[in-house]
């Protein structure tokens, strides 16, 4: 099996010339087969440690890139194919794997990326030799991205990179990591800013993960002091890491708006009221349907914006919508559970008693939704500003 | 003493355990602690008198009562500090002369189980006492792990069963504020009767404890309040965005309503007000006090943006106890339909 080579396998089938009915078919028979059934529907991030076996069957299937096309090794389904993968793959409660490497970098690479960057970097990504981390978020720029100060500068022809990141995701899994720094200072606050590739054996990078409210360390600080890269950690145009990263955000903006999180919750949640005996409670069965019927209405708006992409047309700013009204709903799911957990809301773990339920955790995930990814104040910003068009 | 001047005594001896400046450490350092409690600050309680707070001043007691318990309970909740004062002091008038010279020594820690089904705030016992020997099982049992005996409704009145006793078994679970949440099963186990009105005991106590989840909420709002005036993104402070402004004005609202429906309800202790007034009263106040806190967590979380979803800081406590404490008393929903069903029971006008 890990004799394949990636590309070769999924060569040999043209999923877009299947139907889509026969191609959800033979992904859902494959990811039940293939996903580790104790990983499903995980309420946290998963680490390398557990997502590693899926990352590599999913490799050695040629299935890790189904965006990529087949000639980088990637699945090159179309739109419409690539929507009934990630259905599959939501409908299963699959973990995100670290795939900042083939979500973000690998595409951003194919666009902008040198020949040599490409061959260099994009088949490690394929076989996990590289895993990614993002060094966007610093401790003063987090909303307010634009402002970060972790700086480059040219030395004898290589990098010299000092500052500090935060909030990156899975830090401490991966052994690359692309970073956002200034390498202008004197440019208006979104200019002089480029886009570098950094090993994580860097000499002067230190890693230090954060614990979150679930007492999960799926974020990290990471300190660059004097890091030495080449010159040819640049990717694209000197003072053009900004207008590359926001152009990345393409296919993927749907994930933020995925109505898996908020449809699982509710299924807790049925399973606490099932064991509980609430749907009797007339002011719980009120509660529940009012989030049901926002639950069916999102994916509705969901599915609106998936048939864009299926088109093959570009997601844009309202996306943003999508990504409120999940994260929101969501919380008031989380919320809703530990409120009929009565004093068993605060327990740790699976609860027996509120049916094998582990209300405190999801209730203490919910909260950090509606920040992580841009806040909920920052999409209604843009969606006041960017689609509405109100003044600033 | 006027009861402002006993109220603000007591305010001011809590900072006896809890230290100035909200220093959380102690109470970060004791969620990794098996018992939840330390001895130390354990005996500072015994020392400062609070357990006998409610006790007649003939029998060695302060003579005060749930106004200045709940008091304590804010100041406590600022502070998240985890020893069950309140608990004990509201068990202390029911102890026979013994008990409570242990408790009020510090040699023994007596908390109330009266909890037997959740999604229930009203249910009557089905705990049987009998011939000095219980038969039942209590649930949500706070600071089980660190409690030497229990005082247990039953069918029969309240008794008191000894941690220790045979036939007892505690079943611990741990919540997500560092404490224990136990479960009390007892097979004839031995017990002696309590004295007093236990109901009326737990009456106060969801006073007192209402009174410590809006401490804790205040100090939570306090601490937001703090950031918003400090942190800065877009080169302005965040508290400048009119958003978080009208959000914050909006937790400021709930906090008030909070605090009114709680002096009312103490109030209607004080002037022994009917049961169906004390009942609606308390009603009101647990459910308004449990959505403000949560309200107070979510938005606490929120405005701290990144850093409040983080373990290391402070805010991130507040949020944990919140969570584990909010539902003591019933949650917001069952304490509402007794309010609603306390209004049933009047004829109409």
């Amino acid at each position: 099996m890990n004799t394949e080579t990636p590309g070769l396998v999924s060569a040999e089938i043209d999923h877009n010339a299947q139907s889509d009915e026969d191609f959800r078919t033979e992904v859902r028979g494959w990811i039940e087969v293939n996903y580790p059934s104790h990983l499903r529907f995980p309420i946290e991030r998963l680490h390398r440690r557990d997502t590693r076996i899926w990352y590599d069957r999913l490799a050695a299937k040629g299935w890790l890139a189904p965006g990529w096309p087949k000639e980088q090794g990637g699945m090159g389904l179309d739109a419409a194919k690539r929507v009934v993968f990630l259905e599959e793959l939501e409908r299963h409660g699959c973990s995100r794997f670290s795939d900042q490497g083939v979500l973000m970098l690998g595409p951003l690479l194919m666009t902008y990326g040198t020949r040599a960057q490409q061959d260099y970097f994009l088949p490690r990504i394929l076989t996990g030799e590289h895993i990614w981390a993002q060094g966007y978020s610093e401790p003063n720029a987090g909303s307010d991205l634009a402002s970060l100060r972790t700086e480059a500068v040219l030395d004898g022809g290589e990098w010299v990179i000092n500052g500090q990141k935060i909030w990156t995701t899975l830090g401490n899994d991966a052994n690359w990591i692309y970073v956002l720094v200034r390498t202008d200072k004197d440019a208006k606050k979104q200019e002089g800013i480029s886009f570098l590739l950094v090993p994580m054996d860097a000499p002067g990078i230190t890693v230090r993960p954060i614990l979150t409210l679930g007492m999960s360390d799926e974020f990290c600080e990471i300190f660059f002091d004097d890091v030495r890269a080449p010159g040819d950690a640049l990717v694209g145009q000197l003072n053009h890491g900004w207008t590359m990263a926001k152009a990345l955000l393409g296919f993927e903006r749907i994930f933020v708006g995925s109505p898996a999180q908020s449809a699982y919750a509710l299924s807790r949640l049925e399973t606490m009221a099932g064991h509980l005996g609430l749907f009797g409670d007339p002011d719980f069965r009120s509660r529940h349907g009012r989030l049901a019927i926002d639950l069916a209405d999102h994916i509705s708006l969901y599915t609106t914006f998936v048939d864009l992409l299926r088109r093959g047309e570009p997601i844009s700013a309202d996306v943003s919508m999508l990504k409120i009204n999940q994260t929101e709903l969501y919380k008031r799911i989380a919320q809703t559970l530990v409120d009929y957990a009565d004093d068993y809301a605060g327990v740790e773990g699976l609860v027996a008693e509120l049916g094998g339920v582990q209300a405190s955790a999801i209730w203490l995930q919910s909260l950090q939704t509606t920040i992580y990814g841009g806040t909920s104040e920052i999409q209604r910003d843009i969606l006041a500003k960017q689609v509405l068009g109100l003044p600033a | 003493m006027d009861r402002v001047e006993s109220v603000r005594m007591i305010r001011d001896s809590v900072g006896a355990i809890a230290p100035a400046g909200g220093d959380l450490r102690r109470i970060r350092a004791l969620r990794a602690d098996s018992v939840g409690i330390d001895r130390e600050t354990w005996q500072h309680v015994v020392d400062l008198g609070w357990l006998a707070l409610l006790l007649d001043e003939d029998q060695n007691g302060l003579g005060l009562g749930v106004r200045e318990l709940a008091a304590i309970g804010e100041e406590l909740g600022a502070a998240l500090v985890p020893e069950p004062v309140l608990a004990v002091a509201a068990m202390v008038p029911l102890l026979s002369e013994t008990d409570r010279r242990k408790v009020l020594d510090g040699t023994s820690i007596i908390v109330p189980a009266w909890r037997e089904a959740i999604a229930q705030v009203d249910a009557k016992p089905r705990t049987v006492a009998a011939q000095g020997k219980v038969t039942g099982k209590k649930i949500l049992v706070v600071s089980g792990a660190a409690a030497n005996a229990f005082a247990v409704s039953t069918t029969q009145g309240a008794v008191l069963v000894a941690r220790d006793a045979p036939g007892v078994v505690i079943d611990l679970q741990r919540t997500q504020d560092g404490g224990q949440s136990a479960t009390l099963e007892m097979r004839s186990a031995p017990c002696t009767p309590l004295g007093g009105d236990f109901d009326e005991s737990i009456h106060l106590l969801s006073l007192a404890h209402s009174a410590y989840l809006l401490g804790a909420s205040e100090r939570a709002f306090q601490m937001t309040l703090t950031y918003l005036g400090i942190r800065k993104q877009f080169g302005r402070l965040i508290g400048s965005f009119q958003v978080l402004q009208h959000r914050a004005a909006e937790a400021k609202i709930q906090l008030a309503l909070s605090r009114a429906v709680l002096d009312e309800a103490i109030a209607d202790v004080e002037r022994r007000a009917s049961p169906v007034d004390k009942t609606r009263s308390r009603s009101r106040a647990v459910a308004r006090i449990s959505d403000t806190a949560m309200l107070i967590a979510r938005e606490a979380v929120q405005m701290h943006g990144a850093i409040g979803i983080t373990d290391e800081h402070d805010i991130g406590l507040y949020c944990r106890k919140i969570l584990a404490i909010y539902n003591q008393f019933g949650t917001a929903s069952a304490n509402r339909a007794r309010y609603l069903a306390s209004l049933e029971l009047e004829p109409a006008a």
